[in-house]
């Protein structure tokens, strides 16, 4: 857009061209407005803002090198699978160096991490489970969402072969490939989920309810379900404080416990996800009962724990966290931030 | 109840226990000290050095007038009239002091929360919207629900970029100047997780409206058509898709009609008059209007036209409603009409806050408020029960109605104290008319977690407290 003027003659041109071509109603308006800015000013331009057709010329053409390192979806079809393949005896090793800490070794989830195996045939019980194979429809999902997602603390960091690799020990462990199976594109569509047909399109409002003035139910049929921490609670107005000042103080907390410093970057990016949660008992910064019994052995056992990993009965540290990548002055650096 | 009444030290044996009143005067005066600076603080202690030997040495008595005034300037009553409020003596402070403007010290309570069980970490978690404390129609932005899948990315604005790709005839790459260039519109919309309410199916369990209906916020988003920028790019005929696909961690993304794209879809880089907030999507996000929240992709980095859904997790494993007979339903977009009663609730009873009437109901008038709103239009009406459902009275919508935003309703009711069930129930523009949970229940089960928009109880009980209740 080397100047206005000639940037909105072409604009016009271009509008009349796409119009001419759709020959649409609504377009027939346009295209007087745009018309006229082929040869008017700025003015008549801004009052040309009703609908559609007009092209802005914004931005440019997209490379498609610059498409191919964002394109990261996967269809069920198979469409945007890259080349490649891995195996569920490979998968098994990823899986448990990467994937194991949060979704147990089995694929029954710690904590409230997701469970992803198991609970087949469960959708209708009181309690379903809806992991990978009780519920997911397509594995190419899986595939997608672990190589776009996963590992949680590091996303988008999988190889091709590795999250096939994974992708097919997921499986494994639901049962819907046997021990030797190798997962490769050729053979992705192959995989069939068993929950594929349990699924239909929206079709709310699936209730009707009439909009009764009076008389609409009979008092003495009305039952009143309360909830369990009324029931427990002596007084409501306690409860509703109680969660205020819980609030309150735990975020008051967590302000004070770390303040700025070199090693916040690293922290958050690298270390966060387990120190903030306590995650496979690592310390939490601020907590210092936590923090304590392992300062006093000195700054530089601290650094070697995080440098070089670190397994007792307290809980299990990973090189690095995991990051592996990390200069260890980023790690120290870290450490430091922590236990600020 | 005050430190002082009216008519000075008279009795001061009924007002203040003495065993308390030397321990209650340091930690006070303690608080006090911390507030004030120089000359201030100076004169405040040689007050307070005065009062605290009064009160030893004299025991029962409190001495002269040095002490009672700067006891009254510890009193609750000290800033009321006829005395005259600390305020006005004192000059505040100058502009610029805080270049961004934040909420009153004394509005410390008015902040989001979360119910930290609810998720693994608060990483990939959700906090709620303090509705209890909001007026009027507009979320301030920092009181915005939030919820994200790998936390609050850092976007440097200068480094995003969208590509437009997939079947279009011109695949393009855009630069946040760039789409600030296309003509813009604001609009106020709601946003609800689809979530909301989801915790309570299977019974009630959450104590304030915060946690029942608190996962929704409604703001002014300005940005530009979504139809705007296909034009530009040209979808092809065979595109029936949008993915929509975000730079964060978890690369949130889902697939929207293309109906839906070219209907009223926004893709939009301001909230409230100024940029996106980082929890809501800085520095790009798309708003779907009245549709789950998740599908308003934040960090918006992407949109990719094709001819088939793509089946992401956020549409299988996550957002399907698993029905009572094991199927689920997909794609199930729109969130339907729903209302809440904010005043009263748990976190606001009828009880007095403070006077000589703390703790006791209040009973007389009160205005009932709440909010009203749906993804298929605007809302038409709210009625409003008192026993439960039994009989309805019409409660007339207050301020603005837009399509697609909360809407507020009030009704005026003069209160005798006696136990209330009281419930909101709103009607849209399509004639749909907020169901009861009994009615969802029985089509959908108990584990669809997502989409209940019932009509929800509160019990007023004869003290003034409000409790979350549900009817059988």
């Amino acid at each position: 857009m080397s100047n206005s003027g000639k940037y909105f003659v072409g604009t016009g041109l271009i509008a009349l061209a796409l119009l001419s071509l759709s020959a649409c109603d609504t377009g027939k308006q346009q295209l007087g407005d745009a018309a006229s800015t082929a040869t008017a000013t700025i003015a008549v331009v801004a009052e040309g803002q009703t609908g559609s057709g007009i092209q802005y010329g914004f931005g440019r053409a997209v490379t498609a090198e610059e498409v191919a390192g964002w394109d990261i979806d996967i269809r069920p079809d198979g469409q945007g699978l890259p080349p490649g393949e891995g195996s569920v005896e490979d998968g098994e090793e990823l899986y448990e160096e990467k994937c194991g800490s949060c979704h147990g070794l089995f694929g029954e989830g710690e904590g409230r991490w997701p469970k992803l195996a198991g609970g087949m045939d469960t959708l209708t019980h009181d309690r379903p489970e809806k992991t990978v194979g009780s519920y997911w429809p397509y594995a190419s999902t899986l595939w997608d969402y672990i190589h776009r997602a996963m590992p949680f603390t590091a996303p988008q960091s999988l190889s091709d072969d590795e999250t096939y690799a994974i992708t097919a020990y997921v499986l494994n462990l639901n049962d819907l490939v046997d021990e030797d199976f190798v997962l490769t594109r050729d053979n992705f569509t192959s995989v069939e989920m068993p929950n594929r047909d349990g699924f239909f399109v929206d079709n709310r409002p699936d209730v009707s309810n009439p909009r009764c003035m009076d008389n609409c139910k009979d008092p003495a049929s009305i039952t009143i379900v309360e909830s369990l921490l009324a029931a427990t609670s002596n007084s409501d107005e306690e409860v509703a404080d109680d969660v205020v000042e819980n609030n309150v103080t735990s975020d008051a907390a967590g302000d004070n416990s770390v303040t700025e410093s070199a090693g916040k970057p690293v922290y958050d990016s690298a270390c966060k996800v387990c120190h903030s949660s306590g995650l496979a008992g690592a310390p939490i910064p601020g907590d210092m009962a936590d923090w304590e019994p392992r300062i006093e052995q000195g700054i530089e056992v601290l650094y070697s724990h995080a440098l070089e990993g670190f397994q007792g009965e307290s809980g299990m540290m990973p090189a690095k966290g995991g990051h592996t990548q990390l200069e260890d002055d980023a790690v120290t650096a870290a450490v430091d931030y922590m236990i600020e | 109840m005050s430190v002082f009444n009216r008519t000075g030290l008279d009795k001061p044996e009924a007002r203040v226990p003495q065993s308390n009143l030397p321990r209650q005067l340091t930690q006070e005066s303690a608080e006090k000290v911390t507030e004030l600076s120089g000359d201030d603080r100076r004169g405040f202690l040689k007050r307070m050095l005065s009062v605290s030997s009064g009160a030893a040495l004299g025991g029962v008595a409190l001495g002269g007038m040095g002490a009672t005034k700067a006891l009254a300037e510890l009193s609750s009553e000290a800033n009321l009239p006829p005395n005259v409020p600390s305020w006005t003596r004192t000059l505040g402070q100058g502009v610029l002091t805080k270049p961004y403007g934040e909420p009153s010290s004394y509005e410390k309570d008015v902040i989001r929360r979360t119910v930290p069980w609810l998720t693994a970490d608060t990483i990939s978690s959700i906090s709620m919207t303090p509705l209890q404390d909001l007026k009027g129609i507009i979320t301030p932005s920092g009181l915005a629900f939030e919820r994200y899948h790998a936390g609050v990315p850092d976007i440097d604005i200068d480094q995003h970029r969208l590509i437009i790709n997939g079947l279009v005839e011109r695949p393009l790459i855009f630069t946040m100047d760039e789409l600030k260039r296309f003509p813009s519109v604001s609009e106020i919309k709601f946003l609800e997780c689809p979530a909301n309410g989801g915790m309570e199916w299977k019974g009630p369990q959450m104590e304030g409206v915060q946690f029942t209906h608190g996962m929704i916020s409604c703001c002014e988003w300005t940005g530009v058509k979504l139809s705007t920028l296909l034009e530009e790019a040209g979808v092809k005929p065979e595109g029936k898709w949008i993915l929509a696909e975000g730079a964060d961690g978890s690369g949130m993304a889902r697939s929207i009609p293309i109906e839906k794209a070219l209907d009223d879809t926004l893709v939009v880089y301001g909230q409230n008059g100024e940029a996106l907030r980082p929890e809501q999507g800085y520095p790009l996000r798309l708003i779907n209007p009245g549709w789950e929240g998740n599908t308003c992709i934040k960090w918006l980095r992407r949109l990719e036209v094709g001819d088939e859904p793509w089946y992401m997790r956020e549409e299988t494993s996550k957002y399907t409603d698993l029905l009572a007979d094991g199927r689920a339903r997909k794609f199930s977009f729109v969130q339907e009409c729903n209302s809440v009663i904010t005043s009263p609730c748990p976190e606001k009873p009828w009880r007095a806050k403070s006077g000589a009437d703390k703790g006791e109901p209040s009973t007389g008038w009160h205005e009932i408020e709440g909010m009203a709103w749906s993804g298929r239009g605007s809302i038409k009406a709210v009625d409003i029960s008192f026993d439960g459902g039994v009989s309805w009275v019409n409660a007339p919508l207050k301020g603005l109605v837009i399509s697609k935003a909360l809407t507020r309703f009030a009704y005026r009711f003069k209160w005798d104290g006696e136990p209330l069930l009281l419930q909101s129930r709103a009607v849209d523009e399509t004639g749909y008319v907020q169901p009861t949970l009994a009615q969802l229940r029985e089509q959908r089960g108990l584990n669809s977690i997502y989409h209940k928009n019932s009509i929800h109880t509160w019990r007023v009980e004869s003290d003034g407290s409000v409790r979350n209740v549900q009817l059988g």
